[in-house]
């Protein structure tokens, strides 16, 4: 069976919909290796300040050696995070949503 | 594997060492994000692989089919084959528990003894997004809007890219296969991406996740049991829920997608701003909107042969647009309300016109388009058709009754939701750009703190997002 060529309205060229993007922010940017050490970068902060989350997340992996390997050592990260005071910002900023969302009209939550 | 969790920043930290090893080998690259893709989707379940596998099969086979053949007669029958495999399947497992729970009621009624047993088909995760794919690839090459796609590893990867596999946005063939020719010889938006990734986490994990947990869930689940201005306050605060949890879903798949080196459409824009329920639909799940008008409301004649043809076509799509989001009566309503909407909008378009003419005008209107749609959305939320009736039922009294459940910070969190509605047009640009200044170690040291405040303020644990149900 020959292929034919296929011929192409004028619409195939023509973007359908609008980039979600724009163009004035396409001309800022980074290579691959630039976008990895941005996330990493990102990702050991995160590991920093929200190492409180870690050992509950470790909690619902798995019962492989992999995961209780895991477990022991986001713990031991939680604690060494705790005893430097990064957890601190975690739990003031929790308690603080905490005491919004107990504010009931009319006065304090209990 | 949901987007704000440790577990996608694991697999997508991996994700972003191997585009930069492969950065030089596009195929490579493309033959990784199918892998990735894969591993994505298996993380629900790994067989809805062979789903997605077999429906990438379909898609790239009618597409050969169609694009190398001229016979104007065989090449409407692979199209019509393509389609209708692609229905089949969403059909078998979407629909077909609907179809016999239907059915029982029709001989219940009818006075009939026998029912037919339940299949309880378990729903692959996204399977319309990825079906929404295939008909929309087989249709564009038919109609000549996108060349077929030779390349298996393309096909693959435009069915099953991992940003949007599972809730969008729907990412059209002529949009996304020509991206996939040769590498893109542009810089990766970084700040636009993380700017949208914020935006993302901030709308998901906080607003819409407070939101669901605080007001909206246990007044739907009981609407008896509240007075009208928590049922109020309930129904504003599901449409800024649905909308944060949505738009915070394409918001963070169009981020991802730019971070792999690809484009993305727009799927939201600012759509509670709308003063025309046409131009709600113009601004709402525009990736969907658009489709359902291309396939659908266009094939079926538009507004091409009379009025009464046209409000018949509106109907139609709009009640096959409730029906995609599920199979039950509550979204045939919603549906049918939208669908009758733009009719009534359109025939009274003589007297209103396409624009409000004043500023008391354009208030009136916001006004009715932003209840409409709200209302409408009443019907979308409540567990079953009775129990929205109850909802809408609950209006007429309780005015009196103090709050319960639309404390403070609820009300905090809707105005919230709001206000991003009326920002002005450019504020994402102005922002990015902004952002844009900062050195890329300042980039990723604020994305961190950042996302560790947003992780938490937010409560423990993340609902998925709603739209991974449809």
């Amino acid at each position: 069976m020959a292929a034919p060529t296929p011929s192409l309205s004028p619409r195939e060229r023509a973007p359908l919909v609008t980039d979600a993007i724009p163009p004035s922010l396409r001309r800022h940017g980074a290579s691959p290796r630039q976008m990895l050490a941005i996330c990493l970068i990102g990702a050991i902060v995160l590991a920093f300040f929200a190492s409180a989350d870690t050992p509950g997340w470790a909690e619902r992996l798995g019962d492989s050696w992999l995961d209780h390997r895991l477990r022991t050592i986001t713990g031991a990260w939680d604690e060494a995070m705790e005893t430097l005071h990064l957890t601190d910002p975690h739990e003031r900023l929790r308690a603080a949503m905490g005491r919004a969302l107990d504010w009931q009209w009319g006065g304090a939550g209990d | 594997m949901l987007f704000p969790t440790l577990d996608f920043l694991l697999f997508f930290l991996v994700v972003a060492a191997a585009l930069v090893v492969l950065e030089r080998h596009f195929a490579a690259k493309k033959a990784m994000l199918v892998a990735a893709s894969y591993i994505f989707y298996a993380a629900w379940d790994w067989r809805f692989c062979f789903l997605l596998a077999g429906s990438t099969a379909i898609s790239y086979v009618a597409g050969l089919l169609i694009g190398a053949s001229d016979d104007a007669r065989y090449r409407r029958t692979v199209l019509t084959m393509g389609v209708a495999l692609h229905l089949f399947i969403l059909g078998v497992f979407k629909y077909l528990d609907f179809l016999v729970l239907s059915a029982n009621q029709l001989a219940r009624m009818l006075g009939l003894q026998h029912e037919l047993p339940f299949f309880e088909v378990l729903l692959p995760v996204g399977i319309s997004f990825f079906t929404f794919h295939g008909i929309s690839y087989i249709t564009d090459v038919y109609r000549g809007d996108v060349r077929m796609c030779r390349a298996p590893l393309d096909m693959a990867l435009y069915m099953s890219f991992f940003p949007q596999l599972v809730a969008g946005p729907i990412v059209r063939a002529a949009y996304f296969l020509p991206q996939l020719e040769r590498p893109a010889d542009e810089p990766i938006p970084i700040a636009a991406a993380l700017l949208l990734i914020l935006g993302g986490m901030f709308k998901k994990v906080i607003i819409a996740n407070y939101l669901a947990t605080g007001l909206v869930d246990p007044v739907f689940g009981a609407p008896d049991q509240y007075g009208g201005p928590d049922l109020l306050l309930a129904a504003y605060a599901y449409a800024v829920q649905i909308y944060c949890d949505f738009s915070a879903y394409t918001d963070i798949a169009i981020a991802l997608a730019a971070l792999c080196g690809f484009r993305f459409p727009r799927n939201f824009n600012q759509p509670y701003r709308s003063l025309r329920l046409r131009e709600f639909w113009q601004r709402w799940h525009m990736s969907l909107s658009f489709w359902l008008r291309d396939y659908l409301y266009k094939p079926l004649g538009g507004n091409r042969h009379g009025r009464l043809n046209t409000y018949r076509n509106l109907m139609i799509t709009m009640l096959l647009g409730g029906i995609w989001h599920g199979a039950a009566w509550k979204f045939v309503m919603w549906g049918a309300l939208h669908g009758g909407g733009l009719a009534v909008e359109r025939m009274s378009q003589p007297l209103i016109g396409q624009r409000p003419a004043s500023r008391l005008g354009a208030i009136v209107s916001w006004l009715v388009v932003f209840h409409f749609v709200c209302f409408a959305w009443i019907f979308f939320r409540a567990e079953d058709f009775t129990v929205a009736t109850v909802f809408i039922a609950g209006f007429a009294h309780g005015w009196r009754e103090p709050i319960q459940q639309a404390q403070p910070a609820m009300v905090a969190l809707i105005l919230i939701g709001f206000a991003g509605q009326f920002l002005p047009p450019r504020s994402f640009e102005r922002a990015g750009l902004a952002l844009a200044r900062v050195p890329n170690w300042g980039l990723g040291m604020a994305m961190g703190l950042l996302l560790a405040a947003i992780n938490a303020l937010g409560p423990e644990g993340i609902a998925p997002f709603i739209y991974f149900r449809f």
